[in-house]
């Protein structure tokens, strides 16, 4: 076969061969080019499902409610940062991609930061104005996950990534019911909706990459 | 050109290779010059050879942002590049049914 590298003439390629190069060169420009949400997902399933279950064991019976202990949500930070490598790995695949999926890319990282930091600040202020841990605790459970699901409704329905705009649908309403649970049950609630939700979408992700 | 011919400009292998790549990306992005280099294989004065043939076929654009060891070339698929692509893979289709054993 020859490439008419430099002229791009005399060039001789059969229809088989040329169907070949696009089966090959499009596998690889999909696997390089687009965002692989298997690693963050998994990682963030582990986390709420190991980590927010843990809280619940933690304060399971406690009377009066006291809420997790500062060296367990040390391990929560922890957890999360390690997490949050992992999205940094997912984004490394998009490097070189300009235009809009950069501006989205920026969006997302400043928006998480400032949605996560909003949410420190508003527990400050309720604690502030005299919201005991009771209100505390259940607003601890469910704030990260009520901005995650925000983030990723909005951002995955502007590419019409339908799959993890689900996902984040299904944050915003576990967010919105699982409070009512009280400050004991909503991290077992989270534990065992949240996690599994995202271990669920990493392993759809698997399915669609492979379609 | 006819309608069953391949567009030449778009069937040799390096060329196609580019093209394909660029379709990969979503509506409005573009790609660096050295993530191009990257996917394709290329060497840098292959490359821009079949980006130039490409460009005077209005399939492809290139464009300079910033100078010096900041700058970034970025390329980009036309949306007539798009639609030459979507022409030459029906045609391919067409030719690889017809020689299919009956």
């Amino acid at each position: 076969m020859k490439d008419g590298a430099s002229t791009g003439q005399s060039v001789d390629m059969d229809a088989a061969a040329a169907a070949a190069i696009m089966r090959e060169t499009r596998e690889r420009a999909l696997r390089r080019l687009r965002p692989d949400h298997r690693a963050t997902f998994t990682a963030w399933g582990l986390i709420w499902l190991v980590g927010d279950g843990a809280m619940w064991l933690i304060v399971r019976g406690q009377h009066p409610y006291h809420g997790p202990s500062p060296a367990a949500y040390a391990a929560i930070v922890l957890l999360a940062s390690l997490a949050a490598l992992a999205s940094m790995e997912e984004n490394r695949a998009e490097t070189g991609v300009g235009g809009p999926s950069a501006v989205r890319r920026r969006l997302l990282f400043v928006t998480s930061f400032l949605g996560y930091a909003g949410a420190f600040a508003l527990e400050g202020a309720l604690a502030h104005a005299g919201a005991g841990r009771p209100v505390l605790g259940v607003f601890e459970a469910v704030a990260p996950i009520l901005v995650t699901g925000l983030l990723y409704l909005a951002i995955s329905s502007s590419i019409q990534d339908w799959p993890v705009a689900a996902l984040g649908l299904g944050l915003i309403i576990v967010a919105a019911v699982s409070g009512f649970a009280g400050p004991e049950a909503v991290w077992g609630i989270v534990a065992i909706t949240v996690g599994p939700a995202f271990l669920l979408s990493a392993a759809l992700q698997v399915r669609l990459r492979r379609s | 050109m006819s309608d069953d011919e391949l567009d030449p400009v778009i069937h040799a292998p390096a060329r196609l290779r580019i093209m394909v790549t660029l379709t990969a990306l979503r509506d409005g992005d573009d790609l660096s010059f050295t993530g191009l280099q990257d996917l394709t294989g290329m060497t840098p004065g292959n490359l821009i050879s079949h980006l130039r043939k490409l460009e005077e076929a209005d399939y492809v654009t290139t464009q300079k942002n910033g100078s010096g060891v900041t700058s970034r070339t970025s390329v980009a698929l036309t949306p007539g590049g798009r639609t030459a692509l979507e022409h030459y893979t029906t045609v391919l289709q067409r030719l690889l049914d017809s020689a299919k054993p009956r």
